[in-house]
């Protein structure tokens, strides 16, 4: 059973640590404990053992914010790896890379020029990758085998196409043959039986039989394959087609004038299409005859052939690059104001319109309304009608030449790369190329440095408070009302201790010490001591408070509680503070850890005492 | 029992026997909100830390001032110095390459690289 807890005490941890430190002899009983933990850091002078906390500072920096810093910074560079930057895994990272420079500006610049020292100081984390399997081209026989196959599948599909088509002949020719043999037979029959013998044939006169029979001769012979000339026929025939387009309407009956305007619509049409072929044609004589001279040209000098081509290729490409910015940004010297706002996405005809739009929207009441006196007002409507839009244009005589141009290119010239597929693909290369181990590295360059940086400089995260030397300065200054002396302020800054989980950073003692040599004056002895355990000597040092003699004196209890409440408290620790340094008593689990400092505020105090 | 509560029993157990009255008894489950858990801005708001003597050091008044020296200006995205910022993004940048870059962010990330050094635009 354990024992209940009937009496504790409160402290601050930098205080407990700047005890354990001077118990161990690193520091002196005047010195400053400049301490960093997770979320605050602090500074505390201590003069004659005693902390003054009259004289402390706290800025709200600590590992918390060096750790997620570095985390939203690696996340930003690689959105990909997001979810392998986990917050152990970055503060790990934090723990074992970052490091402090003496000289952020030099040490950046190292970086900016790409030296190799630099990229000595990059880390690279290789994430688990495994590559794509490569496809091996098949062997001979896997082609052979594979040909093979499809050949026996092609034979017995023609096989089966060859059997359809000649049962379909025979059909046909069966067919053929029945009803010739029925014409032949309708020669013997006498005049006024026909409907009686056709009647059982299911056919009404002569002629119907006869169409039938050149309609299955026509389909035999597309079955045998033979050319039909069917189509010719109707071009033949032309001027009987439309036999009612030259005689005027008034010579005709309703029906007839409608029949003449099918005819002559059919006309329009027919030679339209005409026309258009005669067009393509002699499009394509005009390019087959360009296609010649050019050949001719590049075989006459083929490097000055290429050379004007890539010229020409740029002047237009150029050009079309430039419409479609004018388009897309209209007038981009007016757009100053340079917002990201919604101008920006219009382009240029649909930023007119919508000008014209506001105008007219706030137009009213101002002045004499002179509208529509002039014919060209009304012009304003067919302007902001959404149908006056040019988007429609289609591709332009330049993007048709820039495409054949660059056609062309690509065939001759193995260098040439077409613009725009290169600007495309250079912002998404991952999409054209197969993943490969560069694409799972994360690299640490100048975070390793950037991170913890923003302990000196908190502004860097927004944070306008001073960093951790000029804290040390601001504490001395604190200081100074109370005690004059030179010497005292020179003792302070010949022991200073730096203890908290985020002085374990290398090189922050020579930064620290650097740092605070830039603000006294000089000849001012500075030694920067580090703490025998960062992260614990807090605890340690209330521990060995809580097992002193006089502990018993400083401790807070069920009766004092009862007796003068929970104001009492607080005064009374701020009162005491100087004189006595508390622990928990008899604690098995410990006093605050690095980071909750000041742990003297009203709620604590009532929950733990309620216990 | 909340849910504060009930994630902190990684640390604190169920039972702790110097207690007469334990935890599960005094919030049952099902019990709403038993006990507020207040943050650092309410504490210090109920603290009232301006009726205290301005002398007497507390909480508040410990904070470090803004710091005498120039400010450091960073490239946002690569922490080079930088000489520039851009007026449309309002991100600061070291050299062309680095500009071409911040040109093509999407807003997203111009709004999270803003936010690192708390700048970035709230919408309230």
């Amino acid at each position: 059973m354990a024992p209940p807890i009937s009496e504790l005490a409160f402290g601050v941890d930098v205080a407990f640590s700047y005890k354990y430190n001077q118990q161990l002899g690193i520091c002196n009983g005047n010195g400053l404990a400049v301490c960093s933990g997770f979320t605050t850091s602090h500074v505390i002078p201590f003069i004659n053992g005693e902390p003054v906390y009259e004289a402390c500072c706290r800025t709200n920096v600590g590992g918390y914010h060096v750790t997620d810093y570095l985390k939203q910074l690696l996340s930003l560079k690689y959105p990909h790896h997001m979810q392998r930057l986990t917050w152990e895994k970055v503060e790990d990272l934090k723990m074992e890379h970052c490091y402090i420079t003496q000289d952020y500006a030099s040490e950046v610049r190292l970086f900016q020029k790409g030296t190799k020292e630099a990229e000595e100081k990059t880390r690279c984390w290789q994430l688990p990758w495994t590559p794509t399997p490569v496809e091996e081209p098949p062997s001979e026989e896997e082609i052979a085998r594979k040909a093979a196959l499809k050949e026996r599948q092609g034979q017995r599909l023609r096989e089966m196409a060859e059997a359809k088509r000649s049962s379909k002949i025979n059909e046909l020719e069966n067919e053929l043959k029945g009803l010739e043999f029925l014409i032949q037979q309708l020669r013997h029959v006498n005049e006024n039986d026909i409907p009686a013998f056709l009647a059982e044939t299911g056919y009404v006169s002569k002629q119907e039989i006869e169409s039938a029979i050149i309609k299955t001769s026509q389909s035999l012979r597309k079955a045998k394959g033979e050319q039909d000339e069917i189509e010719e026929k109707p071009e033949i025939s032309n001027s009987e087609k439309y036999t009612l387009i030259d005689i005027p309407d008034n010579m005709l009956t309703p029906e007839q004038v409608k029949e003449k305007k099918r005819q002559l619509f059919l006309k329009t049409t027919s030679e339209g299409r005409q026309r258009a072929k005669q067009k393509r044609f002699e499009e394509e004589l005009e390019r087959e005859r360009r296609n010649k001279e050019d050949e001719q040209r590049r075989l006459e000098n083929p490097e000055l052939y290429m050379e004007q081509l890539r010229v020409k290729y740029k002047d237009l490409s150029e050009k079309v690059e430039q419409r479609k910015r004018l388009k897309t940004n209209g007038n981009e010297n007016n757009n100053v104001s340079g917002g990201v706002g919604r101008g920006e996405r219009l382009n240029a005809a649909q930023k007119e319109r919508m000008r014209l739009l506001t105008t007219a929207a706030f137009d009213r009441g101002k002045g004499e309304d002179t509208f529509g006196i002039k014919d060209e007002d009304w012009q304003l409507y067919k302007k902001m009608s959404k149908d006056n839009d040019d988007e429609d244009e289609g591709p332009n005589e330049d993007e048709a030449e820039l495409a054949r141009v660059a056609s062309k290119l690509r065939e001759i010239d193995p260098s040439f790369f077409p613009k725009s597929d290169a600007s495309s693909s250079g912002t998404e290369p991952s999409r054209f190329h197969p993943l490969t181990k560069e694409d799972f590295q994360i690299l640490i360059g100048v975070e390793r440095f950037r991170c913890p940086e923003i302990l000196f400089h908190p502004n860097l995260i927004g944070i306008e408070q001073v960093g951790l030397d000029e804290m040390a300065g601001v504490s001395i200054q604190r200081l100074q009302p109370k005690s004059q002396s030179l010497e005292e302020s020179n003792s302070l800054t010949n022991s200073i201790l730096i203890t908290g989980g985020s002085c374990l950073f290398p090189g922050i003692s020579e930064r620290l010490e650097a740092g605070i040599r830039m603000i006294r004056p000089s000849g001012t002895p500075i030694r920067v001591l580090i703490a025998s355990d960062a992260v614990f000597d807090a605890w340690l040092g209330a521990a060995s408070f809580a097992s002193t003699m006089h502990f018993q004196r400083q401790v807070f209890n069920k009766t004092d509680y009862y007796e003068k409440g929970e104001d009492w408290l607080r005064r009374y620790q701020l009162k005491c503070m100087s004189l006595a340094r508390h622990g928990r008593r008899k604690t098995g689990f410990g006093t605050s850890t690095k980071g909750s400092n000041w742990n003297w505020n009203r709620n604590r105090n009532h929950k733990n005492i309620r216990i | 029992m909340e849910q504060e509560v009930i994630e902190s029993e990684m640390i604190l157990p169920t039972h702790l026997r110097f207690k007469k009255v334990q935890m599960h008894e005094k919030y049952p489950k099902g019990q709403a909100r038993g006990r507020h858990w207040k943050h650092l801005k309410q504490i210090i708001q109920a603290e009232n830390y301006q009726n205290y003597p301005a002398d007497e050091p507390n909480y508040v008044n410990i904070e470090s001032p803004p710091s005498m020296h120039p400010r450091k200006q960073i490239c946002d995205i690569t922490g080079f110095e930088a000489p520039y910022s851009d007026p449309r993004t309002h991100l600061r940048y070291a050299n062309t390459e680095v500009f071409k870059v911040i040109r093509s962010l999407p807003n997203e990330y111009v709004q999270r690289y803003l936010a690192l050094r708390n700048a970035a635009v709230v919408l309230k």
